[in-house]
């Protein structure tokens, strides 16, 4: 039995794919036409044999002439043994090892490019949130990722810049998978500043894109991209998002394919977090220990060691952290007291100098600011984002 | 008959005599004019001439040829015409020859006879001075100008006539015609010192801009600041100037040659008695800013020597402007090269710069600026590496909110400059007998002997160098600012509370790249 399906499977390699490839490669047409054009004809042979009238049925004139344009100049077999020789792999859904959990979703896209390892059955969380995020974005995104990654869950997500970056890179970094999906072709690295997660993602997971390779980066493709982020996913935590913000876009696709979605809530002061609040006011659940999602998926959370501590000096005050998602400082021992009173008043969030000082207690206001704040920095617990900012330092050296 | 007058051109700041010979023979009537002349210069005739018959002077129709010697040496400027008139006034014997004699005349001639201001009569005079000239007859609005160079006579004269009757009369009679113009330069400096300067006690709030600007002032180091629109950066900036020590009579000539050679003198003020503060739009052009011309004029950082470059929107400037002050911000002058030979300005300045962070000005306020990561990049990169690797200290403002502004106000400029004149006291006494004159200008050489520090403190310095991610320029340029915080301070040496304080000051490596 077991035999024969491999068998099948290599002739159906052999003999279908290089039309399932010209198939998904024609750039000017709809997901659920190319749906529909399969299920009319049977297979994605048949319908590159059909002709132009079987294409009418599914297609608009002017998308079945542009269509047969396609066709003339596409030589499958080469296209095919080329797309092979680049190391880019193709499933689509009427192959058996389309991912099963995207396979479930409205609309699901016929075909998927990959590089890597294709999802299975394993647990994924989408990690998403803003591009622009701040240090506490940041935090939680890497805090979040290198638990899931360690705790043997899949981070999915969409290798943009700021959280999605982020969080993937840290479940890299601790030994865990995770799967990026591009708004682009799985060829092109975008953006630029990602290049060494791009590379090592299909080691260590799976780079995946709806788009042939080659497709540039362009604004349209990524809502699509976000669609195949959720559907991957058992579950999707928002980790900061503004109130308009393109993050909301992967919720409202989240919800429609019945994922659980978390929000990490924010300060309402904050206007990265009004989205992920309101999100919450609206009934997404507030993400406030990100073992109790670990938990949820069914897994056993591995807090183990910080893979990169902070500095000497920090790591003291982080052990003894018990709830690992919140930002808390704990007092730590051997600090003048005036130094502890401005590592107090810092934030996840940057603090301009005057901000700082008023949030030291009485007795400290008339102390020079300057100097305690570089000596927190050279300690490795601050960090001086720009001329007059200050943060605590959240996350591990970057 | 031939006469022989001497005058004084421009050769940069630099001034050299000139020989103005005129020779006035019998033939068909004419008026040329050689010795390598400029346009403006060569019109000389024309206004020399009229200005001669409106004053009620009967010239003959007569051979005139005027040569300016050296011959070689391009001429430029029309503050020939004086001694041109003199000089045909003694070729028709309006005087003795003995009268023009060791005096030196310069001004520019109106049609109705009027003498006018002129450019350089600073550096002239001095020339003049050093040639063993005994006195110069300069344009009245000049007069105080040349006056301050001491061991030569100057009297300012406003019409021609005063001039010939002068020549014409006795010795004793002649201090009542043209009165010797005196003026005494420390005295002059030291009334106007502080006059009309804004004060920084207008400043609410900023501690930390208020107190890089007053180490900066101390020790004469280049300073950004970054920070929202409205913030006070101009405002700051423009105290500058306000803060550092009165000019020293030195540092007087040297300014006022330069604003004298850009013809700036004359028009109110004849001497530049204040720090220059020098704010070029953004739109500068490179001629503009270094100096430019057939003959090199100043530009504009050469007219901020010993005073305050004020660099407003730093990005907005063009980047070969910008690119342009690096010369000029190493070696403290600049060399101008044209057709008509290369020129070396002075331009010993105090760069302070100033920027928003980012397009919309309130970053990293996130909850404010809406920027994206790559626009503020892509902003902050428009400052070139060169000039941020030549920044002593970095600052950044905070936007201003409304309880600030009817805050208490801060302190005085007087109460600042105090500590920065201290400051400065012990930088002269450290670099007396040397080139350096603050802690700006020590070389990279010199470092080790100047910021000498503790086993402590070296220790320390070791730590902000691995920690902050320091660069070698970077680790020198701190210890300098580390240097004038401890003079600030009054302490010989410096500890670690100044290596922290300037460290905060540091241009931070990661914002920037």
């Amino acid at each position: 039995m077991e035999r024969e399906t491999i068998f099948d499977r290599e002739r159906y390699r052999e003999e279908e794919m290089p039309y399932e490839l010209w198939l998904c490669s024609f750039p000017n047409m709809g997901n659920r036409q190319v749906r529909k054009l399969v299920e009319l004809c049977g297979s994605a042979e048949a319908v590159y044999y059909a002709g132009m009238d079987r294409w009418r049925q599914a297609l608009t004139e002017e998308q079945a002439q542009k269509l047969k344009g396609f066709t003339e100049a596409w030589r499958p077999r080469q296209e095919y043994e080329r797309l092979a020789a680049e190391n880019i792999g193709l499933v689509t859904l009427a192959d058996g090892c389309y991912p099963e959990r995207l396979r479930q979703i409205p609309d699901a896209p016929y075909g998927l490019f990959y590089r890597g390892t294709l999802p299975g059955e394993e647990p994924a969380v989408a990690v998403v949130g803003a591009r622009d995020c701040s240090q506490y974005g940041s935090f939680v995104a890497r805090r979040l990722g290198e638990l899931l990654g360690r705790s043997g869950i899949t981070v999915v997500s969409g290798l943009a810049r700021g959280v999605d970056g982020i969080s993937q890179r840290a479940a890299l970094e601790a030994g865990g998978r995770s799967w990026g999906v591009l708004g682009c072709g799985v060829d092109v690295c975008y953006p630029k500043q990602n290049r060494e997660l791009y590379e090592k993602l299909p080691g260590q997971g799976c780079l995946l894109s709806s788009y042939p390779p080659g497709t540039q980066a362009l604004a349209r493709n990524f809502p699509p991209r976000n669609r195949i982020v959720s559907g991957l996913a058992d579950a999707v935590v928002v980790v900061e998002a503004r109130e308009k913000s393109g993050t909301l876009i992967t919720v409202d696709m989240a919800l429609d394919q019945g994922r659980e979605v978390y929000a990490v809530p924010g300060r309402i002061t904050d206007r990265l977090s009004d989205g992920c609040n309101r999100l919450i006011r609206q009934g997404a659940s507030p993400l406030l220990n990100p073992e109790e999602l670990v938990e949820a998926l069914g897994q056993v959370p591995r807090r183990g060691v910080q893979t990169k501590p902070a500095a000497p000096g920090a790591r003291q005050g982080r052990r003894s952290r018990e709830n690992a998602g919140s930002g808390e400082r704990a007092e730590r021992p051997g600090l003048p007291p005036e130094l502890a009173a401005v590592y107090q008043a810092l934030d996840l969030c940057p603090r301009s100098v005057a901000q700082i000082r008023e949030g030291l207690p009485e007795r400290f206001r008339e102390i020079s600011l300057s100097a305690c704040l570089i000596r927190l920095c050279v300690e490795g617990m601050a960090v001086q984002i720009s001329p007059g900012h200050f943060c605590v330092r959240g996350t591990g050296p970057e | 008959m031939f006469s022989t007058i001497c005058s004084g051109a421009l050769w940069g700041v630099r001034a050299y005599l000139v020989a103005v010979e005129v020779d006035i023979a019998r033939g068909l009537p004419s008026f040329s004019m050689v010795g390598s002349l400029s346009c403006e210069a060569r019109e000389s005739r024309e206004r020399v001439s009229v200005a001669l018959k409106n004053a009620g002077f009967d010239l003959p129709p007569n051979r005139v040829t005027v040569n300016l010697s050296p011959g070689d040496r391009r001429k430029e400027g029309t503050a020939f015409d004086l001694a041109i008139g003199v000089g045909m006034l003694a070729s028709l014997s309006y005087f003795s020859p003995d009268a023009v004699k060791d005096t030196l005349f310069l001004g520019e001639l109106g049609l109705n006879g009027e003498v006018k201001r002129a450019r350089g009569v600073l550096p002239i005079v001095r020339e003049a001075a050093r040639k063993g000239i005994r006195q110069c007859i300069v344009p009245q609005e000049n007069a105080a100008e040349g006056a301050v160079i001491p061991g030569i006579m100057v009297r300012g004269a406003s019409h021609i006539c005063q001039v010939l009757n002068f020549l014409r009369a006795k010795e004793s009679e002649r201090e009542e015609i043209l009165p010797l113009c005196r003026q005494d330069l420390e005295s002059l400096l030291d009334r106007e010192d502080g006059r009309g300067a804004p004060d920084f006690d207008e400043v609410n709030g900023q501690e930390s801009a208020r107190r890089a600007a007053e180490i900066a002032a101390a020790g004469f180091h280049n300073l950004l600041m970054a920070g929202p629109p409205g913030a006070g950066k101009s405002m700051i900036a423009k105290r500058i100037p306000g803060i550092l020590p009165r000019l020293t009579a030195e540092e007087c000539l040297e300014t006022t040659s330069v604003a004298s050679v850009a013809g700036l003198t004359g028009e109110g003020a004849a001497l530049v008695t204040k720090r220059p503060f020098q704010s070029p739009h953004p739109a500068v052009s490179l001629a503009a800013m270094v100096g430019g011309g057939t003959v090199p004029k100043p530009g504009v950082i050469s007219l901020a020597h010993r005073g305050v470059l004020f660099l407003d929107e730093l990005p907005e400037f063009r980047r070969e402007v910008l690119d342009s002050l690096r010369q000029p911000l190493e070696e403290h002058r600049v060399t101008v090269s044209r057709t008509g030979g290369s020129i070396t300005y002075p331009s010993d300045f105090m760069l302070v710069c100033a920027m928003n962070p980012c397009p919309c000005g309130y970053f990293p306020d996130r909850n404010r600026c809406r920027c994206t990561e790559t626009q503020v990049r892509k902003y902050l990169s428009r400052v070139s590496g060169p000039i941020l690797d030549r920044i002593d200290l970095c600052v950044e403002l905070q936007p201003v909110d409304i309880t600030g502004l009817g805050g208490k106000r801060g302190e005085e400029s007087a109460a600042i400059r105090k500590r920065v004149l201290l400051a400065r006291e012990r930088q002269i006494r450290r670099f007396a007998g040397t080139a350096c004159r603050f802690n700006a200008d020590i070389a990279a050489a010199d470092i080790d002997r100047y910021c000498a520090l503790g086993g402590k403190e070296k220790a320390c310095m070791e730590r902000l160098y691995r920690s902050l991610h320091l660069s070698a320029r970077a680790y020198h340029r701190l210890l300098k600012v580390a240097r004038t915080i401890a003079d600030l301070a009054g302490e010989d040496r410096i500890g670690e509370e100044h290596l922290m304080e300037a460290a905060f000051y540091r241009p931070v490596q990661e914002y920037w790249s």
